[in-house]
């Protein structure tokens, strides 16, 4: 469509010029030379909405393609900033794959009790960095594909990322809960990739329960709003200061209340991803020091 | 005792190269290092290698392009590549392209020197591998590889695409303890939550397809707590 629009423009502004010609030489152009003997007034009445409705089609389709110019710097920007962490990626992939096949030889070496801690946190430090490098690689693999749709029952999706989370050794001492409706019926289907879909739940969960101390309760639903299947992922954890929550779903950007908690600000960023792909929608809302509640809408088949 | 297996390690990037060697010797390989594609064909020839890494990422000929030069030379020596686009486009023409196996950059040295054992297990010698057959065939199964086409007893199967990326990889690894990690990796290119029944759910599509029981199976295996493993035996069978 960008692409094709340029060119539109002016064959529209040609093809309108001509219409105008040919209607004033065959119609206008005789009706005005009679007029212009019986009524000079009204010839240019007839003249004005002419050149009335002439600018009137010249402005809309400058006003289109202001839009689409607009659009396209923006969707231009995304696409810098998405072959940017691409390339971050690749440049950390060789390092990485040097740095682990390195330390794997030093493990085997002898190392007294100083050096073996030393190790040992730099491994942990790489296997940070690895992780890093396989969610942008997720990020961008997202822009890559196609999505393969299929219908989702995501009431037994809630019920795996919920039973995955539990499981979690931090979600001891949190209080978790899941409210899926059953009366008057169960939640709708809807057409999506269920890997995927669920990979955004669980990321949620897992942010939830990292931002939540121990006593505070994460609750996740699933309800019906319209034609839209919602799901909220809410806890009672530290929350996102107002300044911030424009900012949190963008790549690599870590809250200041987030510095020290584990993670590298990828997190929410596919979830955005992911329900966009969808034709769905992410909204947060938070206050500090009472909590967060991250609201997934996606389009529910009837 | 037996022979040392000889390992032929390809990557333009001499800090990956230096590191890795020591780590297959110790684990009782013999390992020659080329630094670039030509250096790659030539040590092949030359020193005879049972198993070939090959980065895909190298300036002037690049891991692919050494690949398929060795496929027409009529050398079938096994060849893992490893990926670092790390697409799924780049990981389905790894294995088109007759790579045995390939691995994601960065990854644990400990699984390379894992799938290095695993492709020597499965290589028969001076044969064309697995990998590189336009037909792969399996008791009533039969799967073409460009078309990425299935059929059982001549019937052709409706399969999700990841599916059929599932048992492409299966076919060509049979008799291998695949984790449910290895295979999420398969078919997404990239670590996914563990615990979920993402790779459960398309093998049980698999097994659905392939009227197979999970008890009595005689394509696919379930390790208890592991993972699958493709027991049946496969045969190339070139395409017709």
């Amino acid at each position: 469509m960008r692409k094709i629009r340029p060119i539109i423009v002016p064959i529209l502004i040609i093809v309108l010029v001509l219409l105008t010609a040919i209607l004033l030489w065959s119609r206008v152009l005789p009706d005005l030379l009679i007029t212009i003997r019986m009524d000079l007034g009204n010839a240019l009445v007839i003249l004005d909405v002419f050149f009335a409705f002439f600018w009137l089609v010249l402005a809309l389709v400058q006003s289109r393609s202001r839009q689409d110019a607009i659009e396209g710097v923006i969707y231009e920007a995304a696409d810098v900033k998405r072959r940017f962490l691409r390339r971050l990626d690749h440049e950390l992939k060789n390092p990485l794959t040097a740095i682990r096949a390195g330390l794997a030889n030093l493990a085997e070496t002898h190392l007294e009790e100083m050096q073996r801690q030393a190790l040992s946190s730099v491994e942990a430090q790489t296997l940070r960095l690895s992780r890093l490098s396989s969610d942008l690689r997720k990020l961008a693999e997202l822009e890559a594909r196609p999505l393969e749709r299929s219908a989702v029952n995501v009431n037994e999706m809630l019920q795996e990322a919920y039973a995955l989370a539990q499981d979690q050794p931090n979600a001891a001492y949190r209080d978790l809960k899941l409210t899926v409706p059953q009366a008057p019926w169960p939640l709708p289907t809807i057409q999506g990739d269920r890997d995927l879909l669920f990979l955004a739940v669980h990321n949620l969960l897992d942010n939830a329960i990292k931002f939540t101390q121990p006593g505070g309760t994460i609750e996740m639903r699933g309800f019906e709003d319209g034609s839209s299947l919602v799901i909220e992922v809410a806890d009672t954890g530290q929350g996102i200061p107002e300044d911030e929550l424009v900012h949190v779903g963008e790549e690599l950007y870590r809250a200041r209340g987030a510095r020290g908690i584990p993670g590298n600000g990828l997190g929410l960023a596919l979830v955005h991803s992911i329900i966009n792909l969808h034709g769905g929608k992410v909204s947060v809302r938070s206050r500090e020091g009472k909590g967060t509640v991250v609201t997934l809408k996606l389009p529910a088949i009837s | 005792m037996e022979k040392k297996p000889k390992i032929l390690l390809v990557d333009d990037e001499s800090a990956i190269t230096a590191n890795l060697a020591p780590i297959l010797e110790r684990a009782g390989l013999v390992v020659a290092v080329a630094g670039e594609g030509e250096e790659a064909l030539q040590k092949a020839s030359e020193f005879g290698p049972d198993l070939v890494i090959l980065d895909i990422l190298m300036p002037k000929m690049d891991g692919r392009e050494v690949l398929r030069r060795l496929r027409r030379g009529g050398n079938w020596t096994p060849v893992i590549l490893l990926t670092q686009v790390g697409d799924s486009v780049e990981r389905a023409m790894a294995l088109e392209e007759g790579a045995d196996d390939y691995l994601n950059k960065p990854f644990d040295p400990h699984e390379l020197v894992a799938r290095i054992r695993a492709v020597l297990r499965r290589a028969r010698p001076g044969q064309p591998p697995l990998a590189t057959a336009a037909r792969l065939v399996c008791k009533d199964l039969s799967f073409d590889r460009r078309s990425k086409r299935a059929w059982l007893s001549g019937e052709e199967l409706t399969l999700t695409p990841k599916a059929l990326v599932l048992l492409e990889y299966l076919l060509t690894h049979p008799d291998e303890l695949l984790t449910r990690e290895r295979l999420l990796d398969v078919v997404w290119g990239w670590d996914y939550p563990v615990g979920t029944r993402a790779t459960d759910t398309r093998v049980a599509e698999l097994r659905r397809a392939l009227k197979d029981d999970a008890i009595k199976p005689s394509y696919i295996e379930t390790v208890s707590g592991q993972g699958y493993r493709f027991v049946g035996e496969v045969r190339t069978q070139e395409a017709g």
